[in-house]
């Protein structure tokens, strides 16, 4: 009889519980769908699209890159944007091209307002520097931030 | 070609390296299906720990170590053919219900995983996922020199580089298999193993109670409760992960895998099918996130603590050595990558802990920043404390393990993570409040299949006491055989 009754305790406890929990849980899931929340994450992917794009028009097959900046967020944004694919310099004074991100208000040929910029140096000791062409996204950085 | 067919043909690349040596050491069960995939995950990631620690191309490595699988096995059922899955020992008086229960059991289970996938109807891509977890895979499809300094170089500042490998080595199998490479190539991959992890985690409690057919009257009542709490633990916890369920990151596919990892090492009945899948489950968490290995390495003890018994305590010799074997295994398999990191001098793979900062305050942040996520535990004990104490008899008559192993595991875990926090010397609040959400989530998935483990055993209570076997501590007996090593569970 204890049994029985502890057993349909538990049992009904555990499985209201769980369904309580589940409704929540669907929920939570339902929120990842909202406009808002597309909109968001399209911002985030053509920000960092753009970026990649820049990176590839400055930088040629081969290259060594280093990521330049003394901004860390800048330097994450870069990792984040092209980091899979350069041929990272090390050390970096060694880089082929030095590549920077220069933040500033929206403009033509930005991605958000930020441009990649890159620097390299010729074999007579000229400096180069150029500006990231062949995509942009208009509109006033940064995208908006992903949940961590 | 999309990304929906790229990940679906990323996905069979991965099952098609991992089907045999799960097919081999779990048999032709309903988990099996989930467990490929995931077990081909833990192959991309030795191929990348390979091609880390010995040059090579990743993909080479992955279709080597996935030959080398395929050629043990075949050879194991050539030498023992015992030990294929055909001649698996049958399940025995289960009937057609039980055979039915695994069908639907698999098919709501797997149908409840894929639609908790929807939130991958918004493209996102994680902050972490975006600058770790989904670039990284560009790192190990480079060359070897490159992918070394890429590890290296000081000037990245990347110190979470050295993590462990699975989520990236599976993205760049992917975008190697596909031509494809996108980060959301990356997240939709990293999401279905999610999904398969949860799918297996979920399926634990559907073997749990179909496992008391025959060992209880009614066995209908505790496979059913087994079905409904199955599929209600997917919606919880889809609930619980998103949205980095949905994004690329790390965290719940090592939490989902430690999870299931338990479930089927320490609270299911102790069988050499259930220890098998523990094992792919465990590689899988300790290959996946820092935490996932600490964690792994403490499920790993604890699984050979409870195949030991109490028996092996009192000097049964022979109970030691497959658990101990498989335990060792196991760790060196988890320490390759650490060890290969830190062989290299990579950034990152030292941690830097102090003992000289305030622990007190730190401690105290971290209860107070983990304590809000963790109101499950205050359903979860007590329902745990009846159970223990009044249900315990009918915990053993079917087979189920003592709770105490998975509290234990929750508790390493949970504690692992915590100790990490407290000794580190990053500052603590902004960390705890970026973190403690994910970093939790393996004790609040832990505390939920607590719950459902318990409704499964209290239904079984439900269903009047069976007369086919008799009242066994399976925790101090030797193990059974296989219970239903069939194709699909179609022996029944």
């Amino acid at each position: 009889m204890v049994v029985t009754v502890a057993s349909a305790l538990v049992a009904a406890v555990a499985l209201v519980a769980l369904a309580g929990q589940a409704v929540r849980g669907n929920r939570t899931v339902d929120a990842q769908l909202s406009a808002r929340a597309v909109h968001d994450a399209s911002v985030d992917d053509a920000f960092y699209a753009c970026l990649d794009t820049q990176a590839h028009s400055l930088v040629r097959p081969g290259q060594s890159v280093a990521l330049g900046g003394d901004n860390l967020a800048d330097v994450v944004t870069m990792i984040k944007g092209f980091g899979s694919w350069i041929t990272v310099a090390d050390p970096a004074s060694g880089a082929d091209v030095v590549l920077t991100l220069h933040d500033g208000a929206a403009a033509p040929g930005t991605c958000l307002g930020t441009r990649v910029v890159g620097t390299s140096r010729g074999p007579g000791g000229r400096t180069t520097v150029r500006l990231g062409t062949g995509a942009s996204v208009a509109g006033q950085g940064p995208p908006p931030a992903p949940p961590l | 070609m999309t990304t929906f067919v790229a990940t679906v043909a990323a996905v069979c690349a991965l099952a098609a390296a991992g089907a045999l040596p799960v097919l081999a050491a779990v048999g032709l069960r309903w988990p099996t299906v989930t467990l490929a995939p995931l077990a081909g995950a833990v192959v991309a990631g030795l191929a990348a720990t390979a091609s880390l620690g010995f040059g090579g191309p990743l993909l080479s490595w992955f279709v080597g170590l996935a030959a080398l699988g395929a050629v043990v096995v075949f050879g194991l059922w050539v030498v023992r053919p015992d030990l294929g899955p055909r001649h698996a020992t049958p399940g025995t008086g289960r009937g057609a219900l039980h055979r039915v229960v695994g069908i639907v059991g698999f098919l709501v289970v797997v149908g409840t995983c894929a639609w908790s996938l929807r939130g991958l109807r918004t493209p996102t891509v994680g902050f972490d996922a975006r600058a770790l977890w989904v670039m990284r895979p560009g790192w190990f499809l480079q060359s070897h020199t490159h992918l070394l300094v890429d590890m290296k170089a000081r000037g990245l500042v990347l110190g979470q580089s050295a993590y462990p490998p699975l989520v990236s080595a599976s993205a760049a199998v992917a975008w190697k298999v596909t031509g494809i490479h996108t980060a959301r190539l990356g997240v939709t991959t990293v999401a279905v193993l999610n999904a398969c992890a949860l799918a297996t985690a979920a399926l634990a409690l559907v073997e749990c109670g179909r496992g008391m057919a025959g060992r209880v009257t009614r066995s209908w009542v505790p496979m059913a409760a087994g079905v409904v709490g199955a599929v209600l633990l997917v919606v919880v916890a889809a609930g619980v992960t998103e949205p980095f369920l949905t994004n690329g990151y790390a965290d719940p596919l090592w939490s989902l895998a430690a999870v299931g990892a338990v479930a089927f090492g320490l609270q299911l009945r102790d069988d050499p099918s259930a220890r098998a899948a523990a094992v792919v489950l465990i590689l899988v968490a300790g290959t996946t996130k820092d935490e996932g290995f600490v964690t792994a390495v403490a499920v790993v003890v604890l699984v050979a603590a409870r195949a030991i018994g109490p028996a092996g305590l009192h000097g049964e010799r022979r109970r030691w050595v497959a658990p101990v074997v498989v335990a060792a295994g196991e760790l060196a398999v988890l320490a390759w990558w650490p060890l290969t990191v830190r062989a290299i001098g990579a950034r990152g793979a030292s941690s830097t802990f102090t003992a000289t900062t305030d622990l007190a305050h730190r401690t105290d942040a971290t209860v107070h920043g983990m304590s809000p996520y963790l109101h499950v535990l205050v359903l979860a004990v007590p329902l745990a404390v009846v159970g223990g104490l009044l249900l315990s008899r009918v915990r053993r008559r079917v087979g189920v393990g003592n709770d105490l192993w998975a509290w234990a595991a929750l508790a390493v875990g949970l504690t692992a993570v915590g100790a990490v926090l407290v000794a580190s010397k990053s500052p603590i609040q902004p960390w705890i409040l970026t973190t403690v959400h994910r970093i939790t989530e393996f004790p609040i998935l832990q505390g939920w299949w607590i719950v459902g483990v318990w409704a499964v055993v209290a239904a079984a209570g439900l269903a009047g006491p069976g007369d086919a076997s008799p009242v066994v501590d399976f925790e101090a007996t030797e193990p059974l055989p296989a219970p239903t090593v069939d194709p699909v569970g179609v022996a029944g």
